[in-house]
Order: C-alpha cells, then structure tokens, then sequence
C-alpha cells in the first residue's frame, strides 16, 4: 500500500504543471447493481477521460449500487462514496486516485518547491492531515547504524525547537528488553537511559543526531536519526556474542560521574555469577555484601545492614514484590533464583520517592523477561541444590514466559551426619512463573509470581517452616511519548510455623504470617529536555497475624492462645522532579508524603503518660471495631540530591532524605530467624524514621573505563525498635511493654574504585564507618547500658573488599574475591560467680567487646564449553575453593558451663576451605 | 580435626567450635552475689553470700562473710539470720504469716546496704510424681521428669533443683587386703567393691505452665543419665525440690540460664544481663546479681534401679588392667604389701609355690577413692 502511496506521489512530482488545467467537465449516466469496483471503474473510464488508480485489494468489498443521470464525476463518486471510508482525488490531468481511509492530496504543500524566505516556519493548510501520525505507523526498528532514520513527520525545512524521541531497546535475539541501556548524544552531551521495561525518551533539539546506545552485555552501537517531530524509534541490539575481553559491570559508563543519584549500584547477574559463594551457586546477596557501605553480622545470615541501618530497614523487591525472608537453608543460599534475575539495584543514599517504607535501603531485584522468539532453558547442577529454567514465546514477539525452580537435596548430607546430626532434615525450594504480554506498542502487561518454602528440624522434634509467597499484575501504558504509567497490583505473604510434637501434653502449632495487599500507579512524565517529573500513590493494606498457638494432638494440653490480627494502611503520594538547570548542574527534588492508618478490630492499651508502658501503668483499654481508625501518622518525606559536573569526567554530587518505616521487625538473636515476629506502628508503637546527608565525589578515567568514587555520609535513626533484656517477644499479648526505642547515629565514609572493561575488570572498595544506638527513653524502665551509645551489632568500622574476574581467554577466567572488615562488636563476660551449684558469668556492657577481624578468600575458574552457536546445548563448568586460607573466623563467641566449668568458645562457620563445582547447561 | 575431616556437612549445622579465650578483662571490685530463698516455713533459710571474680581469675568465687542479714516485713517485723560462716547465714524455721510480704536487708562489713524488693509469699504445691522415660535419641539413656500441678491455679512457673546418689562398683574386685606383712583374705566389712556417692544439680531446671488451660507441669525434664553413666549401672536414688517462682522471678532465671548454660548457635540471643530484686541502696546502679523469692519448698525423693532399665554397659572411668605378680623379693610385690596406694590384689593363689596374685591399679578396685562405704541415711 505504502509502495502505491510512493508512487502516487512521484507520478504527480513528474506530471506537475505549473498553471492548474480547467478540467473537462463530462458528464456520466449509469446504472449500477452490485458492480464490483473493476465494474464500477471500468464504466466510468469508458464514459470519460478519466484514468482511475485504485488497489483493488482495498475495494475488493465494495459493491456500487447506483443510478446517475448526467451527473460529473465527482458527484458520480460522491454518491457511490456516500458513509463509506472510501475517497477520491482528482487530479488536473483526468487521473483519480482511488483510497481508502485517507484522501491523497494532488497539490504539493505550498512552499515545498521553494525555500521559505527569513527561516519562516513553513505554514501549513489546515487542510493538509498528517498521515504519518504515530497511531498509524509502525515504529520502525532500527537496526542498522549506517541508515539514517526518519523520526516523525517529515517537513520540507526541519523546524526549530525540541522534539521528544521514545521507544524501546530490545535484544535483537529474545526480544527481550534491555534495561539500563544508555542513549548519549555526543553534540550536547545529553543522555538517558531506559527503564526496567526497555523504555526510554528523550527531548532532543529537532534536526539531526547520532544515538550512542550502550547496554549491558550487549555491543555498543549508534543510530542515526533526523527529528522532524516527536516520534518512536525502537532500537535492537545485538548480545555481545564471546567478546569476552571486555565485560561491563555498568550499564551506563558515564553514569558514575553524570547521574544525579548518590550511593546506588546497579549489578547484572554476569556480575553476580562471577563472584564465588560457599556453594558454587550464584548468589545475589553475597554479592551485595561486597558493595562499601553494607555489612552483616556474619556469615550463614539473612539479611544485611547498609549504612548502619538494621536489616530489617531494607526493602527488597523482587520485581516489585516484598520479600521477607530473602535467604534459605539459614542463610546459606538468597531466596532468588540466579537464572531469572537480570538484574539488581541497591540504592543506599538517594532512593527515588516512589520507594518508601523502609529506612535504610532499597535491593530492586528484576527477572528477566522470557525469550520472546523461540524456547530455551537451563539448568544447574551444584552439591546441593539443583535448578531448572525454561522460557519461551507464547505468541511469538508478543507475549512469552519464564519459569524458574530450585530444590535441594541436602537431606542425603544430613542423614551422613554424626550421630548427633543424624536426625536432622532440611529442605528448601522456590519457583518463579513470569509472564509478560505486548498488547499493542502502547501497552504491556507483565505478571509475576514468587513461592519458596524452607523446612528444617534441627535434630530434635521441634520443626520450622517458613514461606514467601507473591503475585503480581503490572499495566505499562503509554499515554503519549512523554507520559507513561505503569500500574501495578499485587499480594505478598510471608509465613513461618514452628510445630513440636515430642512431649503429648506440650505438642503445639506456632503460626505467623503477614499478608500484603498493594497497589501502585507511577508515573514518569517527560515535561521538557530539562524537567522529568515522576509522581504516582501507592497502598499497601497490612494483614498480620503475629502468632497463633494451637494444641497438636489431642491429647496436647495446650491453651490455645491467638494474638489478634493487626491491620494497617500505607498510604503514599509522591511527587518529584529531576531538573537540568544547567548542562553541569542537575536536581532531582522530590516529597513522599507518608499517611499511615492503624485499624480495627484491636483492643489497645492505654498507658499512663510519662511511665513505663508496664502492666501496673495500664489505665484501662479501647476496644476498637473493625476497619475504624486507630491512629493515624502522616510524615512528609524528602529526597534531594544534586550533581555538579566540575568536568566531562569529574562531578561532585549531595543528597538529602528522610525516611519513615511502619514495620519493625522483633528480633532478639543476631540475624533475621524464623522466630522474629513483624510488629506494625501502633498507638504505642511509633513509626521509625530516619535522614540521611551524604557527599559524593566521582570521577572517570581511562576513557570511562575506571570509575572512582568516595562518598561520605552521616545518617540519624529515630525510634528503631530494640527489646528488652529477656524480653518474650512470640505470643506476647503486650509486646509494646517487653521493646524499647532506640536511637541510632552512624557515619562513614566509601572509597571506591571499579574497572569496567578489559581482561581484569571488578571492584575494591574500603568503608570506613560507625554506627552506634543508645537507649535513653526515660519511660523505658531498665536502659541498655544506662543510656550510654553502644556499637551496634554490625558495627565494623574497617571493610576492605576486592572482587575481580580476568579472563584468559574466551573459555576460562578466573574470579577472586577478598574481604576484610573489623570483627563485630559482643557482649563479653566480665566477671564470674557461684550460682546454683555452678560457676556462673557476668556480661559486660552490651557490645563492648570485638570479636577476632574477619578475612576470607575466595577463588573460581570458570570454564566455557566450546563456542559453536549452532549446537544443541551450552555447557559451563565452575570449580573453585570458598575460604582458600581457611581463617577459622570466628561467627560468635560464647562463654558455656560444662561441669561446673566456664569455658569461652567461638563458632565459626566456614572452618576450612570449601571446595565447590557446579555444572550448568544452557538449551 | 573434626569439622575440617566432614568438611561440608558439620558446617551445615554446627560450622566449627573451638574453644576460645578472650582478652584480659579485669573488673574492679566483685558485684555481691545473693543466692537462696526466704522460706517462710518450718524449714530453714539459708541465704549465701559471694561476690564476683575476674574471669580469668584462678578461685571460682569470693566468700562474704561478716554481714548482717535481715528478713523484714512490709508490716515492720524483722528477723536476724546468724552468720555461720564461709558465706552461709541462716534461720531456723522462721514460720512467718503468710499474709505478708516480705524483703532481706543486707548489710555488709564495709557499711552498704542491699535491700530485696517486698515479695509475696508463695505456696509450692507438692510434686506429684517424679519418673523416667528411656530415650533412644539424640542420646540413649533415661530423661528423670516431674510432674506437678497447682490445684488452687495460682503458680504458673517453677524451678527445680536436686541432690543425686547412687551406688556404684568397682571395676574389679580386690578379695585380699595387706597386713604389711602380707596379704590376707578381705572380711566383709572390708570390701571396697560398691560404695556411695553423690552429686547435686548445677544447672536450673525451670517450668512454666503459663500456656496451658490448666495449671499442670507434665514430664518437665528434670535431668538426663546416659546409659552409660555409673549412677544407674545399680541403683540411683534423686531428691527433687520444688520451688514456686513469681514471673518476674522466672524472666530473671531463664535470662540467667541463657546467658549461663545454653550453647551457641546461629539463632542464639544475645547475652544481656538482666537485673535480679537485689539493689544497693547507697548505689542504685551497682549491680547486683541474685534474685530473693519467698517461698516454701516440696521435695520428692525417688529411686531408680537397673533392673528397670535395659541392660546397658557402664562406662568406667578409668583404664583398668589385670596382670600377674609373683610373690617374692620385687617391685610389684612390695607395691601390693607395704603401699596400696598403687595396687591392689584381686584374685590369689597363695598354695602355689610361689604364690600368684592377680593385681590392678587401686583405681580399678577401690571404691571408696570416690565415693563413701556407708550408705547415706536415706538408703533403704
């Protein structure tokens, strides 16, 4: 059709003449029933002059029912034309042009042949319809770079002004999108890069332009274009098929020093797999623990503390979703499986608005999409766990699935155990099913879900189980080229039972879960080059039931006991702009407005004021009905940061946010377990908050191929929620009397270097940092250490960390991983007595005392099956040693009476090198 | 070494432990350390005095003797307790009105004064029954429990302590005794084959029946006896006590058992101290380990014997061998003459020419390095 158009319009370049012709005014009789349009026109040519050009495809449902009597052609027309979509154009030489839908102009617009005198804008008839418009044309997919492609509707001049660009990136193999892909013009230095969907769009002065695209893991390549208006381009790339001499660790080599945000790192599972773990298996929390500023209480736990915070002040989101418990088998291995993730991004400092609800930091975990073109999968085979992923096109190019599993078999090592082991069991899988969908170019719709389930018994009768669960709807929407939405729907559940059936009078069922119904609209809204504004809500509605205890067995004696469900709403409306002021200096501002409400059904205690919240303090209780407001907290968060460029290479950048946090994790061991309890805000609860300032100074070298940074940071926590010495924090009917709130101060400052590309490539980072809480509530009844500050538990002022890859050659490289930091701070006996017939410790201060430094070392070789692309299967082998020195580090120390003798002991885990081999296989 | 030997799978579970000594900490001058009840009974009170040490110190506690020690009422009655020395100060029944409440003030020799918190008095039911169960896992032996209940459904914790003892033997039996001169056949009153011993508990045992519809303790555990300890190879013989525990009393002994007793393990709580009813009242803040609980005290006793129990093999505690000596001019003759201290004869044969004892060491036949020939007053 397209070509027909094309040639219409060369034949009326060539037969144009200059002075417009009267036209033979004939006039035509006829009868017409039913007549097809090869009739239809063949009758008319014999009646007139006229030449008919049609595609008969277009008419071939026409049927002309008609009288006329000495009627002109376009009358003849009109009438046979009459309510249809069917047009006609005329030209002076006796030619028609038959269309449908649209109606061709026969005249050139004025001013074609001429150049506009003094650079006037090109005035248009009104009469002139753009048939270019978007709606109609497919976006073309620019996969060439010597083309130069057209981008909107072409005028004669190119006007002046700014025209926005937007479009997709694609691999050109799966279809799949390309996340974090740069687009960089060179000519005015300006740059973006696409959204998790693949997305971008970018203002641009009209005219034309060259596209330097870069994304991860794929080869570096440029587009040409020429910007009439705003328009689409949707570009592919090409995977960077064994050009293994260069691995990129960022997606965006200018990133570093031009973006605006301070203390976020984004990681590509390539990345990820190249740093060895215990197990062989790629791990996307580990690999976390390398970045400066996050540290854990140690090995084997789950969680992580970042910039002082606790670990239960992270939000982690595996493509949206919250996950509570992000590790399994006790840590050992993260609850995500390394075949689906794509990506991660940690944000440590300057965390967008349209995250909120945690005060530390933000882990955005993205799967990837399924391969949208044909069906691959893989496969993994470790000491201990196995795992499987397949995906593939449901309709090909348009919708697709992926579908991850895992599974361990530990139970055949854990039956070789020693006698005391001997009756222990543990087991763990998860799955994840992806769906995504191309409606049309203007929407998407993506459906992710999420189950994993750990069960262990640690050789006595008592069994553990706990299990994340999630579902996920998300709606992207293009209202236009600089407004698009996405909408996201979805519930979380996180559980955990404890059941023991050893004594019958004593044999119960422990329960707890929280359920999590959440809704989000955002919106990224491309106002000008200079302003990007992103605003949206988001809803979170809170089920939690913090512990059920049943009897198990009917001869149990158990009281049943069932702590009443809490429920809550989170409310957000965010707001924020990213503001070029200058081409160095660029704002990003932006405010979360908080609006917690704490509902019924729930009976609350009411303490008398300035007291400890202490059963004799209670003055009576409120019995409130359901879905009645209990208390509401509305908190205003900000986020600024800043970015100078003092060079093409060097930026300085500042940032400032608050934070709130309605959830609160109760914990009383080192590390999250399957034992803590969520506790929600209520009235005798305050929501933790927290800011943070924090400078920055980065830098690029080597033509972007080292990446410098050092930031510094001071951050205040406000109410975080410690408990009290022997508090019972399951089933506890009153916990608000058994916690206490706890201040918090930390600082540091991160150093930072990172080569991207080349044989070596990798990271080394040194964290200098501190972080202390103190307890200095005066209604809190006894205080930790009388008030004083106390390291917390995770404070390691000294981290050193180093991970690096070299690659010999295409098939084998070599990964090493070092890391140093301070041993954390423990609570050592100070003193000893005779107690009960045994010799008893007193403890000192809570953490005044430093457990051994930690160091540890890790190796892999990774070895490359051959190369061929065309063969049935992709095979890759990893061997490597975890621990290579074999540093007995310690975990904890702990002082125990054995026969009326106190003997100090320290635990590590991870006691001698670890050798480790895992095969992976690709289809 | 053993987690470096299973490599993989003891880091699984357990990772490594090794013993671990932390740096010189020294405190100043030890905290006082309370430890008993008032007992408002017929039975005594006794309350020891000690004050803490360094850890690193060699003596495992320091005697504080000298005080003056007070049971006051919140009805302004007092009763002195005598200093018996080595820390102990007692009462003989001070049979006080139950009504009341009750407190111990403390004062020691260099003028400070301690006061406990007023306390209820509370009224220990009586134990029910105390009973075994043989375990074939994690470890083979016997589980001792106790069973109780509070009829009134007023006493929700408990705490338990014990005194053990048991008849045990010797490895072998030494039939022929020295005169210094020679050796002569042993009368019965001279047998060292099986004596007497005992033990009491060192750790705490605490109950609680807080959880349950009603007020009943149903095989608490009590103590584990593996299967090849000495003190059921015949017959074994435990004394429970009973002791009724406030909540406040209870949260300070598990506290106090946690951070004593328990192992280290991933999931472990932290150590935290947590105060006992004890303060200094010149010094509020000076701790003060111990918590004082007004109650009476029910006891049990009960005997175990090894015909109730699978036939299990005691472990002995020494290496034992039995060897030959002839008797004439020698070592090991005179050894088995003039200094028992080292070996004794088991078996003879005078007749013989030369005469044939059988020896071993008098680890392995004398019973009474270790334990005591007369039963103990409740043997029966």
């Amino acid at each position: 059709m397209r070509k027909i158009y094309l040639l219409s319009f060369c034949l009326l370049f060539v037969l144009q003449i200059a002075s417009a012709q009267q036209s033979n005014v004939k006039l035509i009789s006829g009868n017409f029933q039913q007549a097809t349009i090869a009739q239809f026109v063949s009758e008319l040519e014999s009646k007139s002059n006229f030449h008919f050009y049609y595609d008969p495809i277009q008419f071939d449902s026409l049927r002309v029912t008609l009288q006329v009597n000495d009627k002109p052609l376009e009358a003849v027309l009109d009438m046979a034309f009459k309510n249809s979509d069917f047009h006609y154009a005329i030209t002076p030489q006796q030619q028609v042009f038959l269309t449908k839908g649209r109606q061709i102009r026969t005249e050139l617009a004025s001013g074609f042949m001429q150049a506009t005198p003094g650079n006037a804008p090109v005035k248009q008839t009104t009469t002139v319809v753009d048939y270019t418009d978007e709606r109609d044309k497919k976006v073309p997919e620019a996969t060439t770079e010597n083309k130069l492609y057209e981008i909107g509707a072409k005028t004669n001049a190119i006007k002046s002004g700014n025209a926005t660009l937007s479009g997709y990136i694609r691999d050109i193999k799966s279809g799949e999108a390309v996340t974090g892909a740069s687009i960089y013009i060179a000519n005015t230095k300006s740059g973006v890069a696409t959204d998790r969907f693949g997305y971008f769009t970018i203002t641009l002065q009209r005219g034309r332009h060259i596209l330097n695209v870069r994304g991860i893991g794929m080869r570096d390549t440029r587009r040409q274009i020429i910007l009439y208006s705003d328009g689409k381009l949707n570009i592919e790339m090409q995977e960077q098929v064994n050009t293994l001499k260069e691995v990129k660790i960022s997606a965006d080599k200018v990133a570093n020093v031009r973006s605006v945000e301070l203390g976020v790192t984004r990681l590509d599972i390539k990345n990820i797999k190249q740093i060895p773990t215990a197990f062989g298996e790629a791990d996307v929390l580990k690999v976390v623990l390398t970045l400066p500023g996050v540290t854990s209480v140690g090995e084997a736990t789950t969680g992580f503390n970042v910039r002082g915070g606790a670990a239960d002040e992270n939000l982690i989101l595996l493509d949206g979703a919250t996950i509570y418990n992000p590790a399994h088998f006790f840590g050992f291995f993260a609850a995500f499986n390394p075949d689906i993730v794509k990506d991660i991004e940690l944000y440590k400092s300057s965390i967008p608005e349209k995250f909120g609800g945690r005060l530390s930091s933000v882990l955005d975990i993205t799967n990837r999409e399924g391969n949208k073109k044909i069906f691959t999968g893989s496969a993994g085979i470790g000491l201990l766990t196995s795992r499987l992923n397949i995906e593939g096109p449901i309709v090909k190019d348009k919708t697709s699935f992926i579908f991850g599993g895992r599974t361990t078999y530990s139970d055949w090592l854990l039956s070789a155990l020693p006698e005391a082991y001997k009756h222990s069991s543990a087991s763990f899988y998860d799955f994840n099913l992806d769906i995504s969908h191309q409606i049309n170019d203007k929407n998407n719709l993506y459906l992710s879900s999420y189950l994993s389930k750990d069960k262990f018994r640690l050789n006595s009768d008592t069994t553990y189980s706990y299990s994340n669960k999630s579902i996920l709807l998300k709606w992207k929407h293009n209202f236009n080229t600089k407004l698009f939405s996405l909408i996201t729907a979805g519930v979380d559940r996180y559980q955990y039972n404890i059941s023991s059936s050893a004594n019958v009078v004593n044999s119960y069922n422990l329960g707890f879960d929280i359920n999590q119904s959440n809704f989000k609209a955002d919106f990224t809204y491309y106002a000008s080059s200079k302003h990007t504004i992103n605003f949206g809500l988001s809803s979170l509605l809170y089920k939690v039931d913090p512990g059920t205890f049943e009897p198990n067995g009917t001869k149990s004696l158990i009281l049943p006991q069932v702590i009443a469900p809490e429920h809550a709403l989170e409310n957000a409306l965010y707001l924020g702009d990213k503001f070029d002021v200058t081409d160095n200096l660029t704002i990003s501002a932006g405010v979360r407005l908080n609006i917690y409400n704490y509902l019924g059904p729930q009976t609350i205690d009411n303490y008398a004021l300035n007291l400890p919240k202490a059963a004799v303090n209670v003055l009576d209780s409120t019995t409130y009905s359901s879905g009645k407001i209990i208390k509401t907290y509305m908190a205003p968060d900000i986020r600024i940061s800043a970015r100078y460029l003092l060079s093409d290479d060097l930026s300085i950048k500042a940032g400032y946010n608050t934070l709130h946090q309605y959830i609160h994790l109760l914990s009383n061991s080192t590390s999250i377990s399957p034992t803590d309890i969520y506790k929600l805000s209520d009235p005798n609860i305050k929501p933790e908050h927290g800011d943070q300032i924090s400078l920055g100074l980065f830098k690029n070298a080597k033509s972007n191929t080292i990446e410098l940074s050092v930031e510094g940071y001071y951050k205040r926590i406000r109410d975080y929620l410690d408990y009290k010495s022997g508090a019972v924090l399951l089933l506890n009917q009153h916990i608000e009397r058994d916690v206490i709130n706890t201040q918090g101060k930390a600082y540091g400052v991160e150093f930072l270097i990172k080569k991207t590309a080349g044989k070596l490539n990798g990271w080394m980072s040194y964290t200098y940092s501190r972080t202390f809480l103190k307890q200095d509530d005066p209604n809190a009844g006894e205080l930790i250490n009388g008030g004083a500050y106390y390291p917390a538990n995770y404070d390691k002022p000294h981290a050193f960390n180093f991970t690096g890859n070299y690659k010999f050659s295409h098939r084998y490289s070599v990964s090493l991983d070092v890391a140093y930091s301070t041993g954390r701070p423990i609570t050592l006996p100070i003193a000893k007595y005779q107690y009960a017939g045994s010799e008893r410790v007193f403890y000192s201060d809570r953490n005044a005392y430093r457990i051994p430094d930690y160091f540890r070392s890790d190796f892999s070789l990774n070895i490359e099956g051959n190369h061929k692309i065309h063969q049935k299967t992709h095979n890759s082998w990893t061997i490597g040693v975890y621990n290579l020195t074999g540093r007995q580090n310690a975990y904890s120390t702990f002082f125990t009476e054995q026969s009326g003798v106190i003997s100090g002991y320290k635990l590590s885990i991870f006691a001698s090198p670890i050798p480790f081999v895992n095969y992976n296989i690709r289809f | 070494m053993y987690c470096r030997k299973l490599l993989l799978i003891i880091i699984i579970i357990a990772g490594c432990r090794k013993p671990y000594a932390p740096p010189a900490i020294s405190t100043p001058a030890g905290y006082l350390v309370v430890e008993g009840i008032i007992n408002p009974g017929p039975d005594s009170t006794i309350i020891k005095l000690s004050r803490t040490v360094n850890v690193s110190s060699k003596t495992t506690a320091k005697t504080v003797t000298g005080a003056v020690l007070t049971v006051e009422s919140d009805q302004n009655g007092s009763y002195s307790l005598t200093d018996k020395g080595n820390g102990y100060y007692i009462s003989t029944g001070l049979n006080l009105n139950t009504a009341n409440k009750y407190r111990l003030r403390i004062k020691t020799s260099d003028g400070k004064v301690y006061l406990s918190d007023f306390e209820t008095v509370l009224i220990t039911p009586a134990i029910d029954s105390v009973g075994f169960n043989i375990t074939a896992t994690p470890k083979t032996g016997i589980q001792v429990y106790a069973n109780t209940h509070d009829a009134t459904n007023q006493i929700h914790y408990f705490r338990w302590d014990y005194d053990e003892a048991w008849r045990f033997y010797t490895k072998y039996t030494s039939n022929y005794i020295s005169n210094g001169f020679t050796l002569i056949p042993r009368t019965p009153d001279q047998q060292i084959t099986f004596c007497y011993t005992n033990d009491v508990s060192d750790n705490f045992v605490l109950g609680s029946s807080a959880k349950l519809m009603r007020d009943i303790i149903y095989q608490n555990p009590i103590t584990f006896i593996p299967s090849t300890s000495e003190k059921i190879e015949n017959r074994y013989s435990i004394l429970l006590r009973e002791y009724a525990l406030t909540s406040n009393a209870y949260t300070f002994y598990t506290n106090l058992k946690k951070n004593t007793e328990q192992l280290g393990s991933i999931f472990d709580a932290e150590p935290s101290e947590i105060p006992g009813n004890i303060h200094c009242v010149a010094n509020p803040s000076e701790p003060v380990i111990g918590y004082l609980g007004v109650s009476t005290v029910s006891s049990k006793r009960v005997f175990i014997s090894n015909a109730q129990l699978p036939r299990w093999v005691p472990d002995y505690p020494y290496g034992c061998n039995l060897d030959t000596a002839k008797v004439g001019p020698g070592q090991i003759y005179h050894s088995l003459i003039a200094d028992p201290e080292i070996f004794l004869a088991t078996d003879g044969f005078p007749t013989f020419s030369p005469s044939l004892y059988l020896y071993t060491s008098r680890a392995c036949a004398d019973c009474t390095i270790r334990g005591s020939k007369t039963p103990p007053p409740f043997w029966k």
